[in-house]
């Protein structure tokens, strides 16, 4: 029978202290990531994002569906979270736990309601049929910090995916395979990141970016904070917990700013990469009739 | 769509004829129900709740589901079951009446804005409600949502913080929430821009806004929600002005409970006793 | 392993050649752990893993950095008490195992009046007395024949750390540096450390000392050691390090 790896007394005890020390059991800075390592798949839309021992999976996918009837013009749009006993065996199947939850409200809002993705470019007849685009989101591996790993693996797959080219000619709608002409990527905006803080002592005193699972068990409250390159907040959730000083969060946003454009600039970096990998010897490899074999 | 600050630059005034630093008229009342162990009626404008709180008792078989927190240490971990905690466990189960906003929609049951609701109302209060003196035992929170016109999230948390003060569950202070919001959208970069406090129904759609919920007189922030996009630097603004509002209700909240204390004590319901001797009952 | 020659990468299932199993004149043939014996005469390992084969003790068992942690006599481990009941601690040792029980009188000189208080979440360290697969575990935190605590009882302060069960195995070896091919305590030791330790065969270390920083220092050469693999040579490197980074 798994059970819920709640941790010992001595562990709960320790960690507070060695934090009072300004310790961290890995011997971070308060304020550091982990490393963050983020590959593409073979597939459009696939990628693997570990944070330490945290994993990952976001992969995206599309179909032509009918678009709902109080939304004629929108696509539709979802993000389905995952979150089973592989990850860690505090999870259960089929139970959704409050955790999912909250992550799945996290990524809802944080990507879907700030307009991350132009839904109404997915219109291809409007009131008739649009794509429908969903991306899921598999928790591998838990070691805490699974919204700052799933919010950026969810990012980077939208950014990564293509979807199949389209027209409509006399009313007839006709959707291309790869061959026949090359995927497009999504209408993208903007690309939010969530900077989760963690909050320990009597009064939230002590703030660490990226804690780990066993950090996570111990601390008094968190707060997430999402925000995009330009310094645009696209939702925080302190969603109860110890309080803590108004002054320190917002320098908690601050450095979270900073943070977010450090994902974003590691992003397009892996993204360029993923792009030139991709493209090896470019149209006239296509051409040519030569092959591995 | 900007209607509200178009009209707002003109006079100052927003749609309801407030100025940005005005909250509306708040309205509470405790001790509704006589049922409960405690209860309370709450109206911001015209948002409309009611909470009844039944405990500290035994747990029920529900136990473990979504928006109950293991109190104490286990206040802000996330996953935390009420397993190994030394605390009462608080559990909150909000219903919104279908008749509660102008069109009328059914609520799912699992929907996961109210489970988030639930869990956000939970940890807040979980966090300083004084749990550890009641080991094994659960707090039920019910709310009820009558009438929606924006801040519901603070309408909530007020109405769970005066049903708890009702119900006689030792707590650290109250938890006073209340929302602030910016003029001018997040696409206008408009430097300028006012921040507002209480958004109403419309305001709320328009422009972007924060739930605010402090603890007591301080500063410090127990519940922060904010689900629209704006620019960072227009936070500290509504940050500033959304802290001062908590300030401003939880006076509010202080006074009704001061109030119905002394009236009972007129009554006759309850003796002045030793405990009501400090608090001062004029 | 000194005594051993070669070692044989077996997988579940895969059959042993007969000139590999030990034929003593006198004592019988021991199986250890990952081993089975299917009858008449096949034995056939149950684990990936390396086969070890002791001529001497006419033994063979396998040697695997498995994953989840199955009690066996006589190991000692780190439990975490869950509850207790009347006359016993409900003790977990791992999460994907069952609970193991702890009767409350199995410390060293309790009695009725005099038994040890152990909230919930604290870490005792006991050796396995019963393990069978159709029973929880039992634990004691005594010798039973001598009556001494020798070394277990409920740990107080430091810090638990998880490590592989391969390492927690290799960590317990009488000779730890040359059976196992780990050093890096003694090394911590070495470089003027204070530290005291407790290894779980379910794969918990705990660290106890006065200083925090010592505690997470000997925590994180332990993860080191186990997550990079490293031998001998790359631990004295880490260690050195580590205490250079401390320093």
């Amino acid at each position: 029978m798994p059970r819920e790896a709640e941790p010992s007394l001595n562990e709960k005890q320790f960690i507070v202290q060695a934090l009072g020390e300004k310790l961290r059991l890995d011997g971070r800075e308060f304020d550091q990531y982990r490393p963050l390592e983020l590959t593409f798949g073979d597939q459009y839309g696939v990628a693997n994002v570990t944070l330490g021992k945290t994993r990952v999976l976001a992969k995206v996918s599309a179909e032509v569906t009918v678009p709902y009837v109080d939304r004629p013009l929108d696509g539709v749009f979802t993000i389905a979270t995952e979150l089973g006993p592989m990850a860690s065996p505090a999870f259960e199947v089929g139970r959704p736990t409050e955790t999912e939850v909250l992550l799945a409200r996290l990524l809802e809002k944080t990507v879907r309601r700030s307009g991350a993705l132009d839904t109404e470019s997915l219109c291809l007849v409007a009131g008739q049929k649009c794509w429908s685009v969903r991306v899921d989101v598999h928790v591998l591996a838990h070691d805490g910090n699974l919204i700052d790993a799933s919010c950026f693996a969810v990012v980077a797959a939208l950014r990564h995916f293509r979807k199949p080219d389209t027209s409509i000619a006399s009313g007839q709608l006709t959707v291309y395979t790869p061959a026949e002409r090359e995927p497009v990527p999504l209408s993208w905006l903007h690309s939010p990141f969530c900077v989760t803080w963690s909050f320990f002592g009597d009064d939230g005193e002590t703030a660490l970016l990226d804690a780990t699972w066993a950090e996570e068990q111990v601390r008094v409250s968190s707060c997430t904070v999402s925000l995009n390159r330009h310094g645009e907040i696209c939702q925080i959730a302190k969603l109860g917990g110890v309080p803590v000083e108004a002054v320190a969060l917002l320098q908690c946003t601050a450095v979270a700013l900073t943070k977010a454009k450090e994902f974003s600039t590691f992003l397009d970096g892996k993204l360029a990469e993923d792009a030139k990998r991709r493209n090896k010897g470019g149209f006239m490899a296509e051409l040519s009739s030569e092959n591995d074999r | 769509m900007p209607l509200d600050t178009s009209a707002y630059s003109l006079a100052l005034l927003r749609v309801d004829g407030r100025r940005w630093n005005e909250l509306r008229r708040i309205h509470a009342q405790i001790r509704t129900q006589a049922a409960a162990d405690g209860s309370s009626y709450l109206e911001i404008g015209h948002t409309k709740v009611m909470c009844v709180v039944t405990g500290p008792s035994e747990p029920g078989s529900r136990r473990g589901a979504i928006g109950s927190t293991g109190g104490g240490v286990g206040g802000g971990a996330v996953g935390g079951g009420a397993a190994q905690s030394k605390g009462a466990e608080v559990a909150v189960s909000i219903v919104i009446a279908g008749f509660s906003s102008v069109d009328r929609k059914r609520t799912a049951r699992g929907d996961k804005r109210i489970l988030e609701l639930q869990s956000t109302i939970s940890n807040a209060l979980a966090a300083s409600l004084h749990t550890h003196l009641f080991p094994h035992s659960a707090i039920n929170i019910s709310l009820h949502v009558l009438s929606q016109d924006g801040s519901l999230l603070a309408a909530l948390i007020n109405a769970a913080t005066l049903a708890c003060v009702d119900a006689g569950i030792p707590m650290t202070d109250y938890v006073a929430a209340c929302t602030a919001g910016s003029t001018s959208t997040y696409a206008a970069n408009d430097e300028a821009a006012d921040p507002l406090l209480d958004l109403n129904h419309q305001e709320e759609q328009e422009l972007p806004g924060l739930t605010v919920a402090t603890l007591g007189g301080s500063d410090r922030v127990a519940v922060l929600v904010c689900e629209s996009r704006v620019q960072v630097s227009r936070l500290e603004g509504m940050l500033a002005v959304g802290v001062d509002g908590c300030k401003q209700v939880r006076e509010i909240l202080d006074r009704v409970v001061r109030e119905k204390g002394r009236r009972m004590v007129q009554e006759g319901t309850v003796e002045k006793g030793v405990g009501l001797n400090d608090m001062d009952v004029d | 392993m000194a005594t051993e020659t070669e070692r044989l990468y077996v997988l579940p299932g895969d059959a042993i050649d007969e000139p590999l199993v030990p034929r003593h004149k006198k004592q019988p043939l021991r199986l250890g752990p990952g081993l089975r014996h299917i009858p008449p005469s096949a034995i056939v390992p149950t684990v990936a893993g390396q086969l070890v084969v002791e001529p001497r003790k006419n033994s063979m068992w396998m040697e695997y950095n498995g994953g989840r942690y199955v009690p066996a006599q006589n190991d000692l481990v780190i439990g975490q008490v869950q509850r207790s009941a009347a006359e016993l601690y409900l003790v977990n040792l791992a999460a994907h195992t069952a609970s193991a029980t702890l009767p409350q009188l199995a410390f060293e000189g309790a009695t009725k009046k005099t038994r040890p208080q152990l909230a919930q979440g604290a870490l005792v360290y006991a050796r396995v007395v019963l393990a069978n697969r159709h029973m929880d575990a039992e634990l004691e935190c005594v010798s039973a024949a001598t009556g001494k605590a020798e070394g277990l009882g409920p740990l107080t302060g430091g810090m638990a750390f998880d490590v592989s069960l391969g390492l927690a195995r290799r960590l317990l070896m009488a000779r730890s540096r040359d059976e196992g091919g780990v050093e890096v305590l003694e090394l911590l030791g070495a470089e003027g450390l204070a530290f005291e330790t407790a290894v779980g065969r379910n794969g918990r270390v705990w660290v106890g000392s006065d200083s925090p920083k010592t505690i997470v220092l000997v925590g994180r050469a332990l993860r080191e050691t186990d997550e990079g693999r490293l031998d001998v040579e790359q631990q004295r490197k880490l260690v050195k390090r580590l205490v250079r980074e401390m320093r």
